[in-house]
């Protein structure tokens, strides 16, 4: 496939361009630069208010009753749940500072609150967690996207014939 | 609190794996679709939304899975270095995931408005090229009609011409036959009616009368004399006539069926020449349809026209289509001598055309013909108003 292999060139290019030019950060420091991460929570909310006009376009359609179209509002539905989780365990641990980890050996790690205790502690490692919410996203994706296909694909030979 | 990073290391290296596979499966199906109808803007977008979020879930993935290596490796200042790459280029592409679905949204709406012109435009054209047909058709139909009046009109001028000579001569030869009826009469009287001399005088008698039938039929056919009307309705005309039929016989066989339309309101009409008109018209088909057959006697009223229809159908033998415009011609018949004078459709014709009406064939040759009276309601006025 052209665009996988256009892709893979463009993430590597990328990769290697800025490894070459960033700074080498502190290394006990766990933060990026503030603007870092103001613009990585930017790009959450965007993201998440994105997917909400993509919903509310799919029920203005009224598409999502039709299968394919339904998987996909599912997809957003838990990509927006995902970018939420991640937004917000973003501002506990780099914007807010209010959980600090670090690490005890190669399997324990240590968990530290500054406020809200180990509550916060716990919801922060659940939260840590977010492949739980984006794997069934893109999973959704490729469901949506397979039965779309399958169904222009039947109507094409159904056309033709 | 300290706690084990054994799941948290676990979902996301199999998270990892399992977002980079999905989202290539996404894009290869999305490239299916796209590849079907390349131009579709819906295709386009989920080809878009499928490549955006494979980039983000490679770029993000690989971060992970190689942070996890490193940590547990005990590289992790390592990770240090390809952070901020990782996750700038995460951010980057989260913000065109985004940035190309609310585009893709507002695309949407002028793509539809675009499409429903283009609707409009192509709903505009196939009505201008159905109005185009229609036009000829109706330019076609109307020819057609055009003709069909033409052909009526010749036949009428040719049936009017006819019908003067044959008065003219029907005329001439009443008196001659009334004479020799007359003086036949007188002759029998001084005869014995035993003598031979008495037979012949029958025998001249009975051809002098049959003669005088067929002159009177000629007058009928083209006296335009006004008919003396009662008003009655065509049902029980059409019921009279039928028992007349089934009493001469020979219709035993042939199945009758009679199809009234409820809604026929009486009218008035010399009943007497309509009852002779079916008559003519019921023995021609009784002869069509040979011993076994069926005919079909329905009416119609149309009360938009003010116009009874009678239809006389059968299943008979049919008319050659080259002698459909001679039938009502006087003495025009394919019957033998004997069988038929011709005269039947002639007189029908005659009094028809003097109750105002007009009578119409149609015919496949081979499976039978049908004939349709159309009488005015009204006659009287139409008549008064027409002259
Ligand atoms: N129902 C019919 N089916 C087929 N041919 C018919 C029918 N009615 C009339 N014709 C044709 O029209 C011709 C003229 O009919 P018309 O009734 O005027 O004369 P005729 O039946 O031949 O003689 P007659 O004077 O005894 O009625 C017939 O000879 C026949 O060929
Ligand atoms: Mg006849």
């Amino acid at each position: 496939m052209i665009s996988k292999d256009k892709l893979k060139l463009i993430v590597t290019a990328c990769f290697i361009t800025l490894l070459a030019t960033s700074s080498p950060a502190i290394a006990t420091q766990p933060h990026g630069d503030p603007e870092g991460v103001v613009i990585h929570q930017f790009s959450h909310v965007f993201f998440i208010f994105s997917m909400g006009i993509l919903i509310y376009w799919l029920r203005n359609r009224e598409l999502d009753r039709q299968p394919g179209w339904r998987e996909i509002k599912y997809s957003a539905f838990f990509l927006i749940l995902w970018s939420a989780v991640a937004f917000v365990a973003h501002l506990l641990d780099e914007q807010l500072a209010w959980v600090i980890t670090s690490r005890v050996d190669s399997f324990t790690m240590l968990v530290e609150t500054t406020r809200g205790g180990p509550v916060l502690a716990w919801f922060y490692y659940i939260a840590k967690l977010d492949h739980l919410l984006c794997v069934p996203g893109l999973f959704f994706l490729y469901r949506g996207l397979a039965r779309l296909s399958d169904f222009e694909e039947k109507k094409v030979e159904g056309g033709g014939a | 609190m300290t706690i084990t990073w054994v799941p948290i290391i676990f979902v996301d290296v199999a998270g990892a794996f399992l977002m980079i596979v999905f989202s290539i499966l996404s894009i290869r199906h999305a490239w299916r679709l796209i590849r079907k109808d390349p131009e579709n803007l819906v295709w386009t977008y989920l080809l878009w939304l499928a490549v955006g979020l494979a980039g983000f879930a490679i770029s993000r993935s690989a971060g992970h899975i190689l942070k996890q290596v490193l940590f547990v490796s005990g590289y992790d200042p390592v990770w240090e270095h390809i952070r901020p790459v990782s996750g700038s280029l995460n951010t980057m592409l989260l913000i065109v995931v985004a940035a190309v679905t609310l585009f893709f949204n507002r695309a949407w709406h002028i793509y539809q408005g675009v499409f429903a012109e283009r609707k409009a435009l192509q709903g505009t054209q196939s009505e201008l090229m159905r109005l185009n047909e229609t036009l000829e058709n109706r330019v076609q139909e109307r020819t057609a009609a055009l003709l069909i009046h033409e052909k009526r009109m010749a036949q009428t001028d040719r049936l009017a011409s006819i019908g003067q000579l044959s008065s003219g001569i029907a005329h001439e030869l009443n008196n001659p036959l009334g004479v020799i009826q007359g003086y036949t009469q007188l002759l029998l009287r001084g005869e014995e009616p035993a003598s031979q001399k008495h037979q012949d005088l029958q025998v001249i008698l009975k051809h002098a009368r049959n003669c005088k039938t067929i002159v009177d039929d000629l007058l009928n056919f083209a006296r335009h004399s006004k008919p003396e009307k009662t008003e009655i309705n065509i049902h029980d005309v059409i019921d009279d006539v039928l028992i007349f039929i089934k009493h001469r016989g020979k219709m035993e066989k042939i199945r009758i069926e009679t199809r009234f339309d409820e809604n026929v309101v009486p009218m008035s009409m010399d009943d007497k020449k309509i009852k002779q008109v079916l008559i003519n018209l019921l023995m021609n088909a009784r002869h069509a349809v040979g011993e076994d057959g069926a005919i079909v006697i329905s009416t119609a009223y149309e009360p938009e026209v003010r116009q009874i229809k009678v239809s006389v159908a059968d299943n008979g033998y049919g008319i050659d289509a080259k002698n459909l415009v001679r039938i009502f011609d006087p003495f025009f018949t394919t019957k033998s001598t004997g069988e038929g004078t011709g005269l039947g459709l002639a007189v029908s014709y005659g009094i028809i055309k003097n109750h105002g009406g007009e009578i119409q064939v149609s015919s496949k040759p081979g499976k039978g013909a049908v004939f349709t009276v159309i009488l005015p309601v009204n006659p009287a006025k139409d008549t008064l108003m027409a002259s």
